[in-house]
């Protein structure tokens, strides 16, 4: 990087606060055309209200922004969107029920006349997927892509706008590896044509693969920038938490108790066929499979979510019927969704009234709720898993960070008094930090009698947390390790259907 | 598994077809039955008898789909309909207004202001529209009461009857009016970005902000293109009864957004089409015109109207359940 150059972009002493909690402190951050500056740091460290305000989504409180040179007032999207700034956001934003096409283009229709001009939209959006060798038909709805195509779609929007300056937040969150190194292969066009990116991810193996720059961020002050060479992910992430992280020990695993969840041939065909497995008292279970494998099926029949059709389930060795996840519940059967925002949480509710949402019947009498014993139950867990936030129990979980909100949802089910916890990506968008930290809840719960189903596109996340794992390919289960025998490479090549 | 490296999708219009096919059957099922019960009914009176009716609920019905298109709603539409009705009265009997277009054009105005006034209660006092609709439409019919004093009014002007009456070349003006709006309305939903920027709207609205439309101007525009058309449909009554009442127009909001949903536009916004709209006006219409033709009391015509809606409403959600589902098997 020829640091004699202007920068693109100069974010100069930013500072934000919410409520009078200060999120940003004097921040600074700059940013070069046609490198890429992976922006780390802890959920809360506050990258996402930093790239908000270079958005124009939130105003800052202090602190000046400049482009080429000059400062820039952002007072809406709109205005950093005229300055070629682009967000793609970790939810993603997109229109279900237009085109993809439409989706791509959304505010920029180009015209003939009066009239959008459909034929260039066809054209547009045909050279902007072919330029990311993309097979998505323009024409088909937003609402019938996979969750990988809908995100694809979001960086060609990118593309389409011709932004200098894009913003990936977790880009490759959801992504197979696979697909992540067809996202790099984008980056380095996108480099290559002089835009500079922003990329904030979580992956920090991934970091040295794509970024030119770190800038890392902690509790909204600025730590460091260096050039990558400079660092490595132990540095980074020790930079990140602040504080000397130690390697989590792979112990033998501890031997399970009698069977508390085990399925018989579980069945649906197209999804997953056959699935037989059992989860002993005490145990972790992990379940890993590339995307698409139906793992994250599988766990939304179990809990009722969704059907299964020939089969059975048992608990404790009785055969349950679960037709909904009201029955899942009363056989004793948590369930943590991948998209906690929209299947774990009411947002708006506050944390104690999330945590004992599935409790209810016992924290009341007779239709009136015991407040105060809802209270100190909430309490109990928060503090036992160590959940973070500004405002006490009675915060909106809207307001909460990733890791944290996956520990509300964690604490409804415990507060539920469950036998059986079944984790669908529990660290899904989840920083580091607040990783190892539910990986040890898991382990303490375990230690305490739960039974634990975790399902997971993440290898680390396999291998480091279950006592035993499955692999999944094509919706039926394709070998079992145990924590010793297991490798990433051995889990790799099964889950893609090679011979264990 | 994703489908990035396999064959490309069918392209999903059939969707939107499906939901026009079944409500043109219903729509056959209709004039078929009724031809066959009543020899009355497919005769050249009573056809133009019933194009005639249609233009006041097809009017209105336009601007009810661009609201529900974005994911709201406006119940005012029946109340600023009879507003318009007695501004164009009252400013031309009490006020001594010179002409009675001069009011007809007032009274567009005031249909216009109420609109505005709904859009902004939703985009700058975030009111929900339902509310900010309801409030509208109490304090519209409110008004049309104070300023006729509760009187209906004759208004027997010859030209002005050309608006409700008159006919070119044997086709109703009314109709001809309002074929003309669903043309013009159906180019703009389809063809123009501030069309498509409505559907992107109602299906996300956070994602067509983030893409730099302007939410808040189109809703603005689109709850004063609803008062305006509510306003249209008001005269057009006025003119075909030679007269306004404070009174009329009551429950019209009720089938306007019934045909509106009949026609396939989702109450959650984002999906909807004129065309549907179109159809589901004159279902209703038929419906109303074939039970009265059968002597079907007035009572036991909403029965059916409601029976009707449900129905159609129902088998479609059943039907995309369906398709959705096979859609999943299909990935």
């Amino acid at each position: 990087m020829d640091n004699n150059r202007r920068p693109l972009l100069e974010m100069r002493d930013i500072s934000k606060r919410f409520f009078g909690v200060p999120v940003l402190d004097r921040v600074s951050l700059d940013l070069y055309a046609g490198e890429v500056l992976a922006l780390l740091g802890e959920n809360g460290a506050g990258k996402s209200t930093l790239i908000k305000i270079l958005n124009g989504d939130y105003q800052k409180d202090g602190g000046d922004i400049y482009l080429d040179g000059e400062l820039v007032t952002l007072r809406e999207p709109r205005d950093a969107e005229a300055h070629g700034i682009r967000m793609i956001y970790q939810e993603l934003h997109y229109a279900p029920d237009l085109s993809v096409a439409e989706n791509l283009l959304l505010g920029h229709l180009p015209r003939r006349g009066p009239f959008v001009d459909w034929k260039a939209v066809d054209d547009i959006a045909r050279k902007y997927l072919a330029l990311l060798k993309v097979n998505i038909p323009p024409r088909a709805l937003m609402r019938d892509l996979s969750v990988v195509e809908r995100e694809i779609v979001e960086i060609v929007k990118a593309l389409a706008i011709q932004a200098r300056i894009i913003v990936m937040d977790e880009p490759t969150a959801a992504l197979a590896p696979r697909e992540v190194d067809i996202l790099f292969e984008i980056i380095r066009n996108l480099q290559a044509q002089n835009v500079a990116i922003i990329y904030i991810s979580h992956r920090l193996d991934e970091i040295p693969r794509i970024a030119n720059r770190v800038t890392i961020l902690r509790d909204g002050k600025h730590i460091a920038t260096r050039p990558i060479e400079d660092l490595d992910t132990r540095e980074i992430a020790q930079l990140m938490v602040g504080r000397k992280m130690t390697e989590r020990s792979r112990k033998t695993a501890p031997a399970a108790g009698e069977p508390v969840l085990r399925l018989e041939r579980l069945t649906r065909p197209g999804d997953f066929e056959d699935i037989s497995l059992t989860v002993g008292r005490g145990e972790i279970v992990g379940i890993f499979g590339l995307l698409g494998a139906g793992h994250g099926r599988l766990t939304r029949a179990i809990f009722g979510a969704d059907t299964y059709q020939s089969g059975q389930i048992f608990i404790n060795g009785t055969p349950v019927t679960i037709r909904s996840p009201r029955d899942a519940r009363r056989a004793g059967i948590g369930f943590v969704p991948i998209d906690r925002k929209v299947q774990g949480l009411v947002l708006d509710m506050t944390v104690r009234e999330n945590v004992t949402l599935a409790n209810w019947g016992q924290l009341s009498r007779m239709g009136w709720f015991r407040r105060r014993l809802e209270r100190a139950n909430t309490q109990k867990w928060v503090d036992r898993l160590g959940i973070r936030m500004a405002g006490g129990v009675e915060t909106r979980t809207r307001y909460l960070s990733g890791g944290n909100q996956q520990k509300v949802v964690l604490a409804r089910w415990l507060e539920a008094g469950v036998k059986v916890l079944i984790l669908n990506e529990p660290t899904w968008g989840v920083d580091v930090g607040a990783r190892a930290d539910i990986y040890e809840q898991l382990e303490a719960l375990a230690a305490q009698g739960l039974a634990i189903l975790i399902v997971s596109s993440d290898i680390q996340e396999v291998l480091s947390v279950s006592h035993r794992i499955l692999t999944m390919h094509k919706g039926r289960i394709s070998a079992e390790f145990s924590r010793a025998d297991a490798s990433e490479e051995r889990l790799l090549q099964a889950a893609a259907g090679g011979e264990a | 598994m994703n489908r990035i490296e396999s064959a490309p999708l069918p392209v999903p219009r059939g969707r939107q077809a499906a939901t026009t096919i079944s409500l043109a059957a219903t729509f056959l099922i209709l004039v078929v039955f009724f031809a066959w019960r009543s020899p009355n009914f497919l005769t050249a009176i009573n056809l133009v008898n019933l194009a005639s009716t249609l233009a006041i609920v097809g009017i209105v019905a336009i601007g009810e789909t661009l609201v529900l298109i974005t994911g709201g709603v406006d119940i005012s539409v029946g109340a600023v309909a009879a507003l318009a009705g007695v501004v164009t009265s009252v400013l031309l009997l009490n006020y001594g207004w010179p002409s009675i277009w001069l009011c007809a054009l007032a009274a567009l105005i005031a249909g216009t202001i109420v609109g505005l006034t709904n859009g902004l209660l939703i985009t700058r006092f975030k009111i929900n529209p339902l509310i900010a609709t309801l409030g509208a439409y109490s304090i519209a019919r409110g008004l049309a009461f104070v300023l006729s004093g509760g009187q209906t009014n004759l208004l027997n002007d010859p030209g002005f009857q050309f608006l409700g009456r008159g006919a070119i070349a044997g086709i109703p003006f009314s109709l001809l009016l309002m074929l003309l709006l669903y043309a013009l309305f159906w180019v703009v939903l389809n063809h123009t970005p501030f069309g498509r920027n409505l559907y992107a709207i109602g299906s996300n609205r956070e994602a067509a902000r983030l893409s730099g439309i302007r939410v808040n101007r189109h809703l603005l525009v689109v709850y004063a293109v609803t008062g305006l058309l509510s306003a249209l449909g008001g005269l057009i009554n006025v003119s075909q009864l030679a007269s306004s009442a404070p009174r009329s127009a009551v429950g019209l909001e009720f089938t306007v957004i019934a045909a509106v949903v009949l026609g396939g536009t989702s109450l959650s916004g984002g999906k909807g089409s004129l065309v549907g709209t179109f159809i589901g006006v004159i279902i209703l219409r038929i419906l109303d015109n074939g039970l009265t033709l059968l002597n079907i009391s007035s009572f036991w015509q909403d029965v059916a109207r409601g029976t009707v809606l449900l129905l159609a409403v129902g088998f479609d959600q059943i039907r995309q359940r369906w398709s959705e589902r096979e859609a999943r098997r299909g990935q």
